[in-house]
């Protein structure tokens, strides 16, 4: 991996985000709206549900990013007629994702804190996390995990322009497996094997063992245990994103499909 | 070429075009999944929430209606700022033709997709998650839908006017597809909120096509109704009329400082 490339891809997206408010959207606004509808719905605002929502709405509004900076970014690319320039230059393509991924992470880190502000004040909700700094190490991890799923969503929107289709069928289902909304056990039976192969439901499930004391973790194994299962997938997420991604580029650079919009 | 020529032309270009960029069934697909899985969002957490005023049907119905919002008002309020952003703002407001009558012919395909994405969901909503519609009147259902579609592209057109004056019209487009899940009484009563945003909640016409479509799946006929339906209507001609004020507002700005060249 080229690291100076990954830091030039980090830099350009941070000066998007500035740049193009409509970043807004997925990092601050759909985040405090969900959070805001998940607690009205709940009678009580007891401890365990106020966590539960905040999860739920970061969760949401690190999705929105990962979808937003690691895959529609591509779609621009393409639009705007870059895709060529960055398949053409001796950078490689998952350099730069993986960069503008590393953005939407530090990004998630920031949502969540201000939807955790946000839910202090506007619900006066009692919040408290039984030990902090494992919470924010499993958030990264969580975060990262989530980042590498928009790498292999990445990869969808090389091959196609019609790839946008893709992740708008797949936002809800993400946030709804990854059991940041509602436990996995409240979910279908049929959907818990798809959570058990998603990586941010066993870093949501260390987030919450590592908040609420003495919770039993839904796939057992703790909350260290869940966390490091997180992260072997997150690791083959990356492997099967890097394998692809050299695949697809040398199948798009030769078709020449990645011109077409 | 009248306004009536221009809608119709620009309906078929916009729906061509559409369809070459996207296959129908992908698109369908689309609409078909979207509408499903945002239900079963909100399903799953009115299970799990074990709130008695916040019921599956409840959220379920409140759902039917928002589906439009989420197909129709998005897609149609971010038509311009769409157009804007692939640069064909500039040659379109070249032509002759009315810049609202243009808009409004796109509209037509997402209208469309707001019908589509409603009847499924009512689909969904008897056939998946169990609700019982045997004591539905459907002709209220369909003015519902109906009504709700109409003023809900009337307040899109109104919102995405706004983006031939600013960079962009899709972060309002955004917002206002969002908020209707917080404030239109779709997922939980509006009597949860501080009366301020009541007071809000009321100009948009989400509240009424909710309020109705809840009164309808009960049975009540068109006269039980008629009060939403009826603010319904007014809301909604009243943004068509605001959106053909603002159009004319901000194309002529847009014009005099070169703005709909601003990306």
């Amino acid at each position: 991996m080229n690291t100076k490339a990954v830091r030039a891809s980090f830099k350009q997206q941070l000066i998007q985000f500035t740049a193009d408010p409509q970043w807004i959207i997925p990092s601050i606004v759909a985040p405090f709206l969900f959070t805001a509808v998940m607690l009205m719905m709940y009678p009580e605002k007891s401890d365990g549900i106020v966590l539960q929502a905040i999860l739920g709405g970061g969760v949401l509004g690190m999705w929105g990013n990962t979808l937003f900076a690691s895959s529609f970014t591509l779609s621009y690319d393409r639009m705007n007629g870059t895709l060529d320039n960055i398949l053409m230059s001796p950078t490689q393509l998952f350099d730069v994702i993986v960069g503008r991924s590393l953005w939407n992470t530090f990004i998630g880190l920031l949502n969540m804190l201000l939807v955790y502000i946000f839910a202090k004040l506007v619900f006066s909700a009692p919040i408290t996390i039984a030990d902090p700094v494992a919470f924010v190490v499993i958030l990264t991890v969580t975060l990262l995990s989530l980042a590498s799923i928009g790498l292999l969503f990445a990869l969808a929107f090389v091959l196609s322009r019609r790839s946008y289709i893709l992740t708008s069928i797949l936002e809800y289902p993400i946030y709804v497996l990854s059991g940041a909304v509602v436990p996995i056990t409240m979910l279908p039976e049929w959907s818990q094997p798809i959570s058990m192969v998603l990586a941010p439901a066993w870093g949501v499930e260390a987030l919450r063992a590592s908040a609420i004391p003495g919770y039993e973790t839904v796939f057992g194994f703790g909350m260290v245990g869940n966390a490091l299962v997180c992260v072997g997938l997150m690791i083959v997420y990356i492997a099967l994103a890097w394998f692809f991604m050299k695949k697809i580029v040398k199948n798009v650079i030769e078709t020449g499909s990645f011109t077409r919009y | 070429m009248g306004c009536i020529g221009v809608v119709i032309s620009s309906a078929v270009t916009y729906t061509r075009n559409k369809f070459q960029m996207v296959p129908l069934w992908l698109w369908l697909l689309q609409i078909v999944c979207t509408s499903f899985f945002s239900m079963f969002f909100f399903v799953i957490l009115a299970d799990y929430v074990s709130n008695p005023e916040v019921t599956v049907r409840y959220v379920v119905i409140g759902n039917v209606v928002q589906s439009m919002a989420a197909t129709t008002l998005y897609a149609v309020s971010d038509l311009p700022g769409t157009e804007k952003h692939v640069g064909t703002l500039s040659p379109l407001m070249q032509t002759p033709a009315n810049l609202f009558c243009v808009f409004l012919g796109m509209s037509i395909l997402n209208i469309v997709a707001g019908l589509i994405s409603s009847t499924l969901s009512l689909g969904y909503a008897q056939f998946v998650f169990g609700i019982d519609l045997t004591m539905a009147n459907f002709l209220s259902v369909a003015v519902i839908v109906l009504l709700t579609v109409f003023s809900l592209t009337g307040f899109g057109m109104m919102i995405g006017s706004v983006g031939l004056r600013l960079r962009t019209s899709s972060i309002i487009a955004n917002i206002v597809s969002y908020i209707g899940l917080l404030i239109c009484g779709v997922n939980f009563p509006l009597s949860y909120l501080p009366e301020w945003v009541q007071a809000v909640a009321s100009a948009f016409p989400l509240t009424y096509g909710v309020d109705a479509m809840r009164g309808a799946v009960d049975g009540a006929n068109i006269l039980d109704i008629g009060g939403d339906l009826l603010t319904m209507t007014i809301l909604g001609l009243v943004y068509f009329i605001i959106s053909l004020v603002m159009f004319r507002m901000f194309e002529k700005l847009a014009r005099n400082n070169g703005s709909y060249e601003m990306f």
